[in-house]
Order: structure tokens, then C-alpha cells, then sequence
């Protein structure tokens, strides 16, 4: 693959959700790590692969022309740096009040030298630049130069976080530690699924671990929601049954992740 | 002892109730509240007729008839008001206007009184006299709207009715009577029209009489006093207060409600502001009785009203007033049709205070303009200065109009371009030869330039003998140079700036952007797989597979798209034609995009089209894209693509936005909210309506709409109680909510 292109899932605009204000938010594909709760399964593999939704499927028998029903969905484009900065240079007028872009995944830094060249594009434009990562990949010139890190500290248990997360968070620790060195304002943020890490003890622990960061802005719990299961099931994976988290299990967390 | 609070509370509760009411006697109407109420029983008109069609023309038509319905309107005083007078029944009624006669007037017609009526308004334009039968074909070829028979869509300059009074108006008419003998007949139709206001004005002064004798509350027994001094004062004398003005403007629009549905408000808090003034530091007006009266005053009829904006020398022009008019709406909270004026330097406070009760009450309210596409773009006319640009107000569903000079026919004019796509594609496959977008689009053009020219033809039909069919008697008390010249304001307005809508941009830009990805580009289809499935509306499976073909190419607002860069290039070919139309007497055509909510209506005159769309399916809502237009229905990718059509020439192509509730209770909803009004206008946009609805309850009301009385929605540029929408309406409304949040 030539290092200037990225596979992108999606790039999605007005999105409120992944960092201050109005934003563009860009999927990256692919991560080093396979949440078992993880709403962009998608996400997860870096080629593209195929979502299949049987039930739009209008039996006209022609797949490898192509599907237009919306049964057969293709995940993945390759995109370069300047595909890229089109789609986020649409909406600059909304950025004004806070917003901007956001790298999101997957793991965006996989692609740290196309990051890189759109770090620089969107500097140049003004526009606000945030990453939400997963800090098992570090890489100081990246989260050093974007406007705001958003890491997932997702699990405390070193055990717990290989058998869900597929991988041990020896080396997620420090890094975080490192982050605080780089003087980038950063947000920590859990994903509160029950049954695994909705517990006070979890939740302080990181508290803990965290709250003397220089630069930490806050850290946030977010609910678990099931958006993800749809889409594993396009992609033919097996089915979580994770819960939501009630609104009073997600108030008495938030007492401990107070900073 | 009641308190205001109490009081609001207390009319709301009846607002309430005379929405089921009013459910119940007129049946779905599809429209705006106007802020009627339920009929008395035994209510009933007879009408004069005075052709032998079974309708009214004329000055002594229109008058005469006016002066029945308005004599037999009672007075209706609410003793938790502060404010009396209300509205009932109008002209309109009696005129053969099916598409939208309530439940009850139908029941009164005899059956022969339905024979041959076919169309909404077959009786409102005097056919025998002013016939237009050569224009017909073509405007049915096109699916044309055009005009002929509307009348009100134009805005009167209260000024002149709040200096005068009632009294003031018969001395007018009696001193220009002298003056232009020659038309005794317009004034005394203005006359007796103006007459039968103050006769309405003396029976609810009887009604509040009749009540203080009953009261035995002291504080609304003193109310009550007080509202009789209030009436009996500006039964013929100009208002002097801030309560009178409220009450006079109150009487004004109940009679021109009556008269023809007229909708135009007035720049609410300058026009009332000096008046609040003088009443607060004479002691007589505190802010709470002030906002009670606005409230009152919205509650009696949901006029389009604007607030703040910037005049000539580019001072703001927010006032303390400003921010009690949200208040006050906030406060009764209905279907309110406040526009908020932004411009670059407006009062950043209130502006965001407009937007935090946007998101707030979830009622639709207000909605937002931007000063400086529409003035900008409406001095590109003839004969307007910055000063008038800047009198132009928003008091219409999409439209804007300066007060007193202007006759525009906004809203009352449209094209549905859906149509004129599907002669054009017609026409390629007639003349054979090797078919292309290039081609299509070059047809298009010479249509539209047909379409334009049939049109201009009924617009100067209408405006060369409106004054002959439906003059407009009791805006003319309101407008400069009607009384004085003895003429309609149809005969005598300094502008005549005509709106000319589109109506269908996404269906044929989409259609354009289709056919260029799937057949041109990607060669995916051929020309005739396309026009075969057109024919046969997308038959069978491989019809739909290519229907869905069609319809899965990137569509207009996707940002960058071939249907985006049709849109454009559709909206600069439209707005080339409109305004290439030669039009006599200074008579100018504005182009712009709106549907108004006939989407349904307009879709079942067009068969299939190369969007994906099926025969009889709605056409797209007004500037907005079709449904799906991506994936993640960005507002800012609406926002965008919607900037960037604009006509530009001071008419709207307004930005139709839903949002779920959940904005609203987002920390930072205000800030987005704000920003994307803001970004919109900067990218070119003139008008932003906002949904904020709650889906449970939406879907609630759909099923049962007497489960939420008090949902308002807004439907275009109006907004309307969810409850008085028809079935198909409120799926309409229902659909385009789902699709956009």
C-alpha cells in the first residue's frame, strides 16, 4: 500500500458526539486490539470487507455486478491525504464554534504518515484537530501535534483486558504517562460495560492512576450501547450480549471517576 | 388572587381545548392555527352572491360579504385575557375553496353547490370575465401554481393603521372620497368594511360590560375595567398605549384574517417598542403585563412577526422589547411564526437566548433569517435601496416583503420543475438522436423558458384585475397610496417584485446526477434501459434493481457531487429564465425554491423519474434533498448543499432542519445550534426552519393526535398543532422528521 493513502470506513459530518462542537469525524480501518464490545467491528480489520444485510436483498441475482439494494455493503476505501482534507474542508464554516476534526477508528494511529500530512493540512486551515485512540500505539509526533487526544482506558485489570480486549495493558500504562509529558490537553474516557468494568473499584482505579495527569481536561465514563451488533452480524461475527448500563449504575460510577 | 402565571396557565388549558374542538367541528385542515376558535352553535352566514357562479367578486362583493361574516362573528372575551376579539370564519369560505373548507361549511352546502367543482379553487377568480383558457394547457403541461386568484400575500405598513385608529381610516376615506370622485366606489366599500370592524369592536365592548357585572374576582373584575377602557378608547381613536396598540393590531388581523386568511405581521418589537417606552417610564406598563400582552397578542392570531434585523445605517436593531417577545412566547408557548433577523452584528445575547428557546420548548419556534443574503441580494432589483432592502421583512411561510409598497405574490407562484423534467426527458426521446445529460438539460431550459413565459402571462392576468376580483379591501386601510389614489394596492404598489418558486430541485438535480454516474460515466445502464423502466415505473426485479441503481447514486447535499453540481447549474438556468421574462410596467420576477407543502399534490402529477422516483411519489420538500441524500444525514452537509442554490436575488430557498430532542439536552446544544445557523448564512443561506421533536411523542400523536393537543410542528415555513393535520399530512411530516434526525 503507498504509504500516502488510508483505508477509511467512513468519514462522517455533524458528527456531535467525538469531541467538542460540530466535527468531521474520519474511521480509519483497522486495530491493533478486538474490544468484544467494540461498536465499529467494522473497524477492526484493515481491508475492506463486505457487510451483507440479507434482508434488503431484492433476489435479482446480479452480486458481482454490484449491489445497489443495500444488501452487499463494501467497508473500506482507500483514501489519500487530500480525499481526505476535501471531505473535512466541506464543512470548515462549522467548525467556528468549537469544532473540527476528528481522527476515529480502528486505530487511526496505524497511519501515522497520512495523519500526519492531514494534521498539517487542517493546521494550515485552522481547523481544530482531535484523536480518539486506544494509546497501545504511541507515537509523540502525532498526539504531540493534534489540538486534543481522546484515550480509551478502557480496562484496569491487566487479565480482564487480554481476555476482552485481546491484548495486556502493560504497555497502554505508560503510555499514558507519556501522553502527560507532551503537553497536549487530553481526555480519558471508559466505555462502562456491565458485567465486565461497571464497578467502583475499576472505575477508581484508573481515577487514581490519572488524576495527577498536567494535562488531563476530564475523565468521562460512556455507556456501553449496542450499535455495534448489527454490524458483526453483517460481518458474519458471533453476537455479544452485553446490557446498556442503567442511568443509576452510570451516576454511582461517576462518583468515583470525579477527578 | 390570579396571578399572570396563573392566567397563561388558564389559556392554554382552553387553547387546548379549542384545538379539539376545533378538530371536531372543522376537521383535518392541513394549515396553519391562526389562532381561530370553535363556532358558537346556530352560527350561520348567508352570503350574497353576485354571480351566477355562486360566488362574489368586486368591491361591492367583497364588502358586502365581509360585513355578513364579520357581523355575524360574536364577541369573545376570556376574562383571564387581557386582550378580546377572535376569529372564525372567513370569505374564503363562501367562495367555493374545497381543498380547504372546514368540516362544519361543507355540511351547509346544498349538493348542487358541489357540482362541478373540481379543483381547490374554482371560484375564487372570476373565470367568466377574466378568463384564462389559452394559458391553461400550458400551465397543466408544466404543473403550474400560478397565482391567479391569491390574494394577502403582501404585508401592510402598521404604522399607518397604529397612527390613524379605526376613526382615522373614515376620515381618510372621507377626505381622498373628495378628492377622487370618481371612485365612490372604492371608498365605500372601504367604508363599510371599516365600519364593520367598529360595529365587532362595540359588541365585545357590550360582552365585557356584560361580564364585569358577573365578576366577582376583584382583580379580574379590575382586569375586566380595564379592558373595556382599552376597547371603548380605540373603537374609533388611534391607540396611545402599548396595551391599545396590542388590541388594535389584535382587531386589525382578526378583520383581515376574516377577509382573506391574510398572514403578514409587522417588525414586532420596533413597531411597539416606543409605545413600551412611554407607557414604563409613565408608570403605567411593567414587563410582566407587557410580555402577557405579547402573549395574549400570539395567542389571538400566530402572525409572521419578525424581531431584530439591522436597519439602513447598520444598527442593530434589538430592543429591550426583543427579548420580552421570546419571553412572552416561551411564556404561552403555541405555534408561534417568530422569525429572528441575524446579521453580523446582532445582539449576540439574544440571538442565543432565541436559540436556547428554540431547543427549549421544542415547538418550532422561532425561526432564523440572515439580513444580509436577502437584502443583498433583493437590491440586485430595480428601484431598491439599501433603506427599502432593509424594510423588507420575514412575514411569510418562506417569503419577506417591505411593508405598505410591495405586491409580490410570494408563495402564491410555482413551477414544478419535476414536471418540467419530464417533458424535457419527453421531448429528448420525440426528437430522437443520441440521447445525453448535455442534451437534456439543454431542453430543459427551452421548457423552462416556456414554463417561465406562461407563468409571467397568469401573474399579469392576476395583477391587471385582482382589484376587480378579490381587491384587497382591508389591507388597501394599511398601504400607501390606496386611500390617497382611490385604487387597489394590486393597481398601485411602488414594487412589484413577484416571487416565482421551483418546486422539486433534489428530484431533478438527483435525476441529472443519476444519469450522469450510471449511464454516462460508469456506462452501468444504457438511455434505454433507463426510459423503459420510466415507462413502466420501475416493473418487476430488474426494475427495481435499477431504480435502486438510480437512486443510490450520490444525490444533491452529498457534498461535491454530480447531483450538487446539477443543482447548481439547475438553479443558475432557473434563475436565468425567471428573470429573463420580460414582465410589463417595471413588473419584476424573483426567482427562488419552495414547495410549501404541496409535495404530495406536485408528485402526483409526475410520473417516474431517473432519480429512482415512482410514478405519483412526493417531489422533494422545498430546497431540501431527497431522503437518504448520505449515509449520516449531516445537517451541515443539508446546510451546504442548501447555501449554495440560492436564487440570490432576495427570495429564500429555506433550510428545513429536524432535530431529536436530544440536541436540546446536550450542554453544548445551544453553541451547535447557533453555529450551524450561523455557518449557513455565511455559505449563502436566507432562511432556516427547525424541528426539535421528540420521536416517542411524535409518533404518539400520529396515532392518536388527541393524545397531544399542544404538539406543534412546523410544517413548511408555518407551523401548525400536530393534531389538525390530516392522516397523509402528518405522514409527511412524520417521514421527513425520521429521515433528517
Amino acid at each position: 500500500m503507498d504509504k500516502n493513502t488510508a483505508i477509511v470506513a467512513d468519514i462522517q459530518r455533524a458528527s456531535l458526539h467525538d469531541g467538542p462542537g460540530i466535527r468531521t469525524t474520519v474511521f480509519f480501518k483497522g486495530c491493533p486490539l478486538s474490544c468484544a464490545w467494540c461498536h465499529n467491528p467494522e473497524c477492526i480489520e484493515k481491508a475492506p470487507q463486505t457487510l451483507f444485510y440479507p434482508e434488503k436483498c431484492i433476489g435479482c441475482g446480479l452480486c458481482e455486478k454490484g449491489c445497489y439494494a443495500g444488501a452487499r455493503v463494501i467497508c473500506g476505501k482507500e483514501m489519500t491525504a487530500e480525499e481526505i482534507f476535501d471531505e473535512i474542508l466541506l464543512d470548515k464554516a462549522s467548525y467556528a464554534g468549537g469544532g473540527g476534526v476528528t481522527f476515529s477508528g480502528g486505530e487511526p494511529l496505524l497511519y501515522p504518515e497520512i495523519l500526519k500530512e492531514l494534521i498539517a493540512l487542517c493546521k494550515k486551515e485552522g481547523i481544530h484537530t482531535a484523536i480518539e485512540t486506544s494509546l497501545f500505539i504511541y507515537n509523540p509526533e502525532i498526539l504531540g501535534s493534534v489540538d486534543l487526544v481522546m484515550a480509551d482506558f478502557k480496562l484496569w485489570d491487566r487479565e480482564k483486558h487480554h481476555k476482552y480486549i485481546g491484548v495486556y495493558n502493560d504497555k497502554i500504562k505508560p503510555h499514558f504517562i507519556m501522553l502527560d509529558l507532551l503537553s497536549v490537553p487530553f481526555i480519558v474516557r471508559t466505555p462502562i460495560i456491565p458485567g465486565i468494568n461497571d464497578n467502583p473499584e475499576e472505575i477508581s482505579k484508573i481515577r487514581d492512576f490519572i488524576k495527577d495527569f498536567k494535562n488531563i481536561l476530564g475523565y468521562e465514563l460512556l455507556p456501553y450501547h449496542p450499535l455495534g451488533e448489527s454490524k458483526r452480524e453483517a460481518l458474519g461475527l458471533s453476537l455479544n450480549e452485553f446490557k446498556i448500563p442503567n442511568r443509576a449504575k452510570m451516576e454511582e460510577l461517576k462518583k468515583y471517576a470525579d477527578l | 388572587m390570579l396571578t399572570y402565571k396563573d392566567r397563561i396557565s388558564a389559556i392554554r388549558k382552553t387553547k387546548i381545548q379549542h384545538t379539539l374542538d376545533k378538530l371536531e367541528q372543522n376537521g383535518y385542515t392541513d394549515l396553519d392555527d391562526f389562532g381561530t376558535v370553535p363556532l358558537p352553535e346556530g352560527y350561520r352566514v348567508e352570503p350574497w352572491f353576485n354571480s351566477e357562479n355562486g360566488s362574489f367578486y368586486c368591491l361591492d362583493g367583497m364588502s358586502e360579504n365581509f360585513c355578513r361574516v364579520m357581523d355575524a362573528h360574536p364577541p369573545y372575551v376570556d376574562p383571564m385575557e387581557l386582550l378580546c376579539g377572535r376569529w372564525r370564519d372567513m370569505l374564503v369560505n363562501y367562495r367555493g375553496d374545497l381543498h380547504y373548507m372546514p368540516k362544519w361549511r361543507k355540511a351547509q352546502l346544498k349538493d348542487e353547490d358541489l357540482t362541478g367543482v373540481t379543483n381547490q379553487w374554482s371560484k375564487r377568480w372570476d373565470e367568466k370575465n377574466f378568463p384564462y383558457d389559452h394559458l391553461k394547457p400550458l400551465q397543466k403541461f408544466y404543473n403550474i401554481q400560478t397565482g391567479i386568484d391569491g390574494d394577502a400575500h403582501l404585508a401592510c405598513d402598521y404604522s399607518i393603521g397604529l397612527g390613524l385608529g379605526f376613526g382615522g381610516f373614515l376620515e381618510k376615506i372621507e377626505k381622498y372620497r373628495k378628492i377622487n370622485p370618481d371612485k365612490a366606489d372604492f371608498y365605500d366599500a372601504e367604508e363599510k368594511c371599516v365600519k364593520a370592524i367598529i360595529r365587532f369592536i362595540e359588541r365585545n365592548i357590550e360582552e365585557i360590560e356584560r361580564l364585569i357585572k358577573a365578576e366577582a374576582r376583584p382583580e379580574i373584575k379590575a382586569s375586566l375595567e380595564e379592558m373595556l377602557e382599552v376597547n371603548r378608547s380605540i373603537r374609533l381613536a388611534a391607540p396611545k398605549t402599548f396595551y391599545e396598540a396590542c388590541q388594535w393590531v389584535a382587531y386589525f388581523n382578526i378583520a383581515s384574517r376574516i377577509y382573506t386568511r391574510d398572514g403578514a405581521g409587522f417588525q414586532l418589537d420596533t413597531l411597539l417598542y416606543p409605545y413600551y417606552k412611554r407607557d414604563l417610564e409613565a408608570g403605567i406598563l411593567d414587563d410582566e403585563k407587557a410580555k402577557f400582552l405579547i402573549a395574549n397578542l400570539l395567542l389571538i392570531d400566530p402572525h409572521y412577526y419578525q424581531v431584530s434585523g439591522v436597519d439602513a445605517e447598520d444598527r442593530d436593531l434589538t430592543n429591550h422589547l426583543s427579548y420580552l417577545i421570546l419571553d412572552a412566547c416561551d411564556q404561552i408557548n403555541i405555534s408561534a411564526n417568530i422569525t429572528v433577523r441575524y446579521h453580523e452584528n446582532c445582539d449576540k445575547e439574544f440571538f442565543r437566548k432565541a436559540v436556547y428557546y428554540l431547543l427549549k420548548n421544542k415547538n418550532a419556534w422561532p425561526r432564523f433569517c440572515s439580513d444580509k443574503n436577502l437584502s443583498e441580494g433583493y437590491m440586485r432589483n430595480l428601484g431598491v435601496t439599501k433603506e427599502i432592502a432593509r424594510r423588507r421583512i420575514a412575514v411569510g411561510c418562506n417569503w419577506m416583503c417591505v411593508p405598505g409598497i410591495e405586491f409580490p405574490m410570494n408563495d402564491t407562484v410555482k413551477i414544478n420543475v419535476a414536471k418540467v423534467l419530464e417533458q424535457s426527458i419527453k421531448t429528448m426521446r420525440q426528437e430522437g438522436g443520441r440521447p445525453s445529460t448535455e442534451r437534456l438539460f439543454d431542453i430543459f431550459g427551452r421548457h423552462l423558458e416556456k414554463a417561465a413565459e406562461v407563468t409571467a402571462a397568469g401573474i399579469n392576468l392576476h395583477i391587471d384585475h385582482q382589484a376587480e376580483v378579490t381587491p384587497e379591501l382591508i389591507m388597501n386601510l394599511m398601504m400607501e397610496d390606496t386611500l390617497e389614489k382611490g385604487l387597489d394596492i394590486s393597481r398601485c404598489a411602488k414594487l412589484y417584485t413577484v416571487g416565482v418558486d421551483g418546486a422539486g430541485l433534489a428530484v431533478v438535480a438527483d435525476s441529472f446526477g443519476a444519469l450522469e454516474q450510471r449511464v454516462e460515466d460508469e456506462k452501468a445502464l444504457t438511455w434505454d434501459e433507463v426510459f423503459t423502466c420510466l415507462d413502466n415505473n420501475f416493473d418487476g426485479v430488474m426494475g427495481e434493481r435499477i431504480r435502486l441503481m438510480l437512486n443510490s447514486a450520490p444525490k444533491y447535499c452529498g457534498g461535491n457531487t454530480p447531483a450538487d453540481r446539477w443543482a447548481k447549474r439547475l438553479t443558475d438556468c432557473w434563475v436565468e429564465k425567471i428573470k429573463s421574462t420580460p414582465m410589463p410596467e417595471g413588473r419584476q420576477l424573483i426567482p427562488g425554491w419552495f414547495s410549501w407543502a404541496r409535495t404530495i399534490e406536485y408528485g402526483s402529477a409526475v410520473g417516474a423519474t431517473p432519480n429512482g422516483r415512482r410514478t405519483g411519489e412526493p417531489i422533494s420538500h422545498g430546497a431540501n434533498p431527497n431522503p437518504h441524500f448520505r449515509n449520516d444525514g449531516a445537517v451541515t452537509a443539508q446546510s451546504n448543499g442548501i447555501a449554495a442554490v440560492q436564487c440570490g436575488w432576495g427570495n429564500t430557498a429555506p433550510l428545513q432542519l429536524e432535530f431529536d430532542p436530544q440536541i436540546a439536552e446536550d450542554e453544548n446544544g445551544v453553541e451547535i445550534v447557533s453555529t450551524l445557523i450561523k455557518s449557513h448564512f455565511e455559505n449563502g443561506g436566507t432562511l432556516i426552519n427547525i424541528n426539535v421533536l421528540d420521536t416517542e411523542k411524535l409518533m404518539e400523536a400520529h396515532k392518536d393526535p388527541t393524545l397531544h393537543p399542544d404538539l406543534v410542528v412546523r410544517v413548511t415555513g408555518f407551523t401548525a398543532y400536530f393534531a389538525s393535520l390530516s392522516p397523509r399530512f402528518r405522514q409527511l411530516v412524520v417521514e421527513r422528521f425520521l429521515q433528517g434526525v
